[in-house]
C-alpha cells in the first residue's frame, strides 16, 4: 500500500512537472530561437530543426551590427518615453475612473460601467480613422495657437500634440476599459472599514484615494503597469501611422522598418534586435515583481 | 472631551425599513457608556451615526454643545475603533497611529512624541516599526486603540473591539480598557453583545432592542431591576428563569401567582395595579433559586435533568413536574452529590422573584 502511494505520488509529480516543462518550452521557444539565431555568426542553420535552437559559431556580431544598421538607442529612448507616459496616463485614468465606479453612488453608474465594458467589444482598429482625424485637428489647433501667439515656425507646435507627436502616438491608449475594470475590482475589494477609518482620522475624499486606496491597491496597479508596458512597448500599428519622422519612431516600428523588407541585411540581425527589444521589459518586470505579492494582509482581523 | 446628546434620532436605510426608531439619550462628559443588544438591533448603526459615517434620517445629535448632524466625520473630533481593526496595511504601526495627526498638519516631532506616549501606555513600543501583517490579533487591537488615543479625541467609539480575540486576551484587554478610561477620563461609547464586557466596563449600560432603547442604567441596577422582560432575559448568564403564571392575589407589597398544577409563588413587588386573573410572567435568576428540604413551606418539587460542573459552580437544569420548562439553578461548586433523575425541592425566594405584566413591563420590586 505504502509503495503504491509513493509510486502514485511520483507519477503525479512527474506528470505535473512534465506538463509545466512542456508549457514553459511552448511559451519560451520563440524567444530561445531568436536568441540562438542572434548569437549565430553562421546564418545557414537558422531554419533547421533542431539546430536552430542553439548558436552556431557563437558571437555578438549581429548585436553589434544592430547598432550600425539602425539608430537603436534613439528608438529605445522613444519607446521608453512613450511607454513611461502611457503607463502614467493609463494608471491615472484607471484609478480616477475606477474609484467612483466602485465606491460612489451616483445615478447612471451602472450604465456608464456597461458602456465602458462595451468598448472592449470593438476592435481597436475601429478607432484608427477617427483618431487620425482628431489628431490632425489637434495639430491644426496647435498651429493656430502658435500663429496667434506670433511664435516662429521653428516652434512647430503642430507636432507637439498633432500627428507625428509622442502625445498623439500614445493618447488613444490612455483610457482603456481593461484598466478601469481592473481598478474598479481592486477598489471594491477594499474593506469599507478601512475607508471609514481614514474618514474618521480626518482624511478628505481625495486624501483617502491617494493615501489609502492607491497604496493598498499597489499590486493591482503594478499588474496594470506591467500589462500597459507590454502593450505600449509592442504597439506597432498606431505609432507607425502617426509617426512619420524616423527620429521619433519607437522600437517596434523602427525594427520592422529598418531590418525587414526586400533590402534587409539578414534575418539574424533581426533576431538580435528583437532580443534586445524584449530585454528592457524583462528587467522592468524583475524589478516590479515584488509589488505583486504585498497586499491587504493585516488590514482587517 | 465632550458630552454626547441624542434627541429623537431615527435612521432608515431604505424608505420602509427603520433601523433606529426613536432614540434619545444623554451621555455625560467622561462617561463610559456601553450599548448592548442582540445582533442586528442597530448598535453599530447608532455608533456610525455618531461618528458621522451614516446620515441621520431624523433627530438631532449634539457633540458637546454643537449640533453635529451635518458635520463631516473628519471634523467631529471623534476616534473610532473598528471591530475589524481597519489598520492601514501599507503603513507601519507608528505611521498608522500618526496618520490622523499627519493629516491635521501636526509637526513631525510632536507626532513622534505623542505616538511614543500612546505606545507606552499600550506597551507596543517594540512594535512601532512593524507592518500590521506582522502583528498578532491582540497586538493589532492595541494598535487600533493606540491610533484612537494619539488624537486626544473628544469621544471614543468602540464597535465590538474585542470580539475577535480569544477569551484570555479579551479579559486582559477589558482590564486595559478600564484602566485606560480611568487614566484618560474621556467619554467612551462602547458597543458589544458580550454582557460580561457590558457589566464590567460600563458606568451606564444602554440596552437596545429592535431599534429602541429598552433601558438605561448602571450595571447593577439593570441586573437587579430590569424594567422589562427583554432586559431581564438579556442580562445575566445563565438567563433569568421565566415562567408563565396567573395572579391570584395582589397588593402594594406582594403578589401571589399561580403556576400550572396549583403551585403558588409569592413575589415581593408592588402589584397594586394588577388584578386577580391577570396573565403575568414570573422570573427568578438561577443563583437565587434555593434547594430546600421536602417539608419547607412553599417548597416546589422538581427533578434534575442535567448537571454541569463548571468547577467553581454547579449548574443544575431541573424540571417542575407539570410545567414543561427547564429551569437553571446555580449552586456552589461543592454540591457534587446531585445527579440525573434526583427528586429535589426548590424555593423561589419572595424577595428575589420578579414579576412582569402581560406587556412585559416589570412590577416594581419592594425591598
Ligand atoms: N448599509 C445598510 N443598508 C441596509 N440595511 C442595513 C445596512 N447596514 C445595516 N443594515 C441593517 O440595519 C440593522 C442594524 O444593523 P447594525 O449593523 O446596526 O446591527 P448591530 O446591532 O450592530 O448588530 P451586530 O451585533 O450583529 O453587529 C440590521 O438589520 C441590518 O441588516
Ligand atoms: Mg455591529
Amino acid at each position: 500500500m505504502a509503495m503504491s502511494k509513493n509510486v502514485r505520488q511520483a507519477l503525479g509529480l512527474t506528470g505535473h512537472y512534465s506538463g509545466l516543462i512542456l508549457f514553459a518550452i511552448f511559451t519560451t521557444f520563440p524567444f530561445l530561437w531568436a536568441l540562438a539565431s542572434g548569437l549565430s555568426a553562421d546564418a545557414s542553420k537558422m531554419y533547421l530543426f533542431p539546430d536552430g535552437f542553439w548558436p552556431h559559431d557563437a558571437s555578438f556580431m549581429w548585436f553589434e551590427r544592430v547598432f550600425q544598421e539602425m539608430p537603436f538607442l534613439t528608438y529605445t529612448k522613444n519607446s521608453a518615453i512613450m511607454s513611461f507616459f502611457t503607463i502614467i496616463g493609463v494608471v491615472v485614468v484607471s484609478v480616477l475612473a475606477g474609484y467612483p465606479l466602485a465606491r460612489m453612488k451616483f445615478p447612471g453608474r451602472g450604465l456608464i460601467f456597461v458602456a465602458i465594458i462595451a468598448t472592449m467589444m470593438l476592435p481597436s482598429e475601429v478607432g484608427i480613422v477617427p483618431n487620425f482625424i482628431t489628431l490632425k485637428n489637434f495639430g491644426d489647433f496647435g498651429n493656430w495657437i502658435q500663429e496667434s501667439l506670433g511664435l516662429g515656425s521653428s516652434w512647430n507646435m503642430r507636432e507637439w500634440i498633432g500627428l507625428n507627436s509622442y502625445f498623439g502616438a500614445i493618447i488613444p491608449n490612455f483610457a482603456g476599459a481593461f484598466g478601469i475594470f481592473l481598478m474598479k475590482q481592486a477598489f471594491e475589494a477594499i474593506p469599507q472599514d478601512l475607508i471609514d477609518a481614514a474618514r474618521v482620522d480626518g482624511a478628505t475624499e481625495m486624501q483617502i484615494l491617494w493615501k489609502v486606496m492607491v497604496p493598498v491597491t499597489a499590486p493591482s496597479i503594478a499588474a496594470l503597469a506591467i500589462f500597459t508596458l507590454v502593450n505600449a512597448w509592442n504597439d506597432y500599428l498606431w505609432p507607425s501611422i502617426v509617426m512619420n519622422s524616423k527620429e521619433k519612431l519607437p522600437l517596434a516600428v523602427g525594427v520592422f522598418n529598418d531590418l525587414t523588407g526586400p533590402f534587409a541585411t539578414s534575418d539574424n540581425i533581426l533576431m538580435a534586435a528583437i532580443v534586445m527589444t524584449v530585454v528592457p521589459v524583462l528587467v522592468f518586470f524583475a524589478f516590479t515583481q515584488r509589488y505583486f505579492i504585498s497586499g491587504m494582509d493585516g488590514a482587517v482581523k | 472631551m465632550a458630552s454626547v446628546t441624542l434627541k429623537n434620532i431615527k435612521k432608515n436605510y431604505t424608505k420602509d425599513v427603520t433601523v433606529i426608531k426613536n432614540v434619545s439619550l444623554d451621555i455625560q462628559d467622561g462617561e463610559f457608556v456601553v450599548f448592548v443588544g442582540p445582533s442586528g438591533c442597530g448598535k453599530s448603526t447608532m455608533l456610525r451615526m455618531i461618528a458621522g459615517l451614516e446620515d441621520i434620517t431624523a433627530g438631532e445629535l449634539y457633540i458637546g454643545d454643537t449640533l453635529a448632524n451635518d458635520v463631516h466625520a473628519s471634523k467631529r473630533g471623534i476616534a473610532m475603533v473598528f471591530q475589524s481593526y481597519a489598520l492601514y496595511p501599507h503603513m507601519s504601526v507608528a505611521e498608522n497611529m500618526g496618520f490622523a495627526l499627519k493629516l491635521a498638519g501636526t509637526p513631525k516631532a510632536e507626532i513622534e512624541e505623542r505616538v511614543k506616549k500612546a505606545a507606552e501606555i499600550l506597551e507596543i513600543t517594540h512594535l512601532l516599526e512593524r507592518k500590521p501583517k506582522a502583528l498578532s490579533g491582540g497586538q493589532r487591537q492595541r494598535v487600533a486603540i493606540g491610533r484612537a488615543i494619539v488624537r486626544n479625541p473628544k469621544v471614543f467609539l468602540f464597535d465590538e473591539p474585542l470580539s475577535n480575540l480569544d477569551a484570555a486576551l479579551r479579559l486582559n484587554m477589558r482590564v486595559e480598557l478600564s484602566k485606560l478610561h480611568q487614566e484618560l477620563k474621556t467619554t467612551m461609547i462602547y458597543v458589544t453583545h458580550d454582557q460580561v464586557e457590558a457589566m464590567t466596563l460600563a458606568d451606564r449600560i444602554v440596552v437596545f432592542h429592535a431599534g429602541l432603547i429598552q433601558q438605561v442604567g448602571t450595571p447593577l441596577d439593570m441586573y437587579e431591576n430590569p424594567s422589562n422582560l427583554f432586559v431581564a432575559g438579556f442580562l445575566g448568564s445563565p438567563k433569568m428563569n421565566l415562567l408563565e403564571a396567573e395572579v391570584i392575589a395582589a397588593s402594594a407589597t406582594e403578589a401571589t401567582v399561580k403556576l400550572p398544577k396549583g403551585l403558588t409563588v409569592r413575589a415581593a413587588v408592588d402589584a397594586s395595579n394588577a388584578k386577580v386573573g391577570d396573565k403575568v410572567t414570573m422570573g427568578v435568576r438561577s443563583e437565587h433559586i434555593r434547594l430546600v428540604d421536602a417539608g419547607t413551606a412553599e417548597a416546589l418539587p422538581a427533578r434534575v435533568d442535567l448537571i454541569e460542573h463548571l468547577g467553581d459552580i454547579v449548574l443544575a437544569y431541573i424540571e417542575i413536574p407539570g410545567i414543561n420548562q427547564i429551569l437553571c439553578v446555580k449552586l456552589p461548586g461543592h454540591m457534587t452529590g446531585l445527579k440525573y433523575g434526583d427528586d429535589i425541592h426548590i424555593l423561589f425566594p419572595r424577595e428575589e422573584t420578579h414579576l412582569f405584566d402581560a406587556e412585559g413591563l416589570a412590577f416594581k420590586r419592594v425591598r
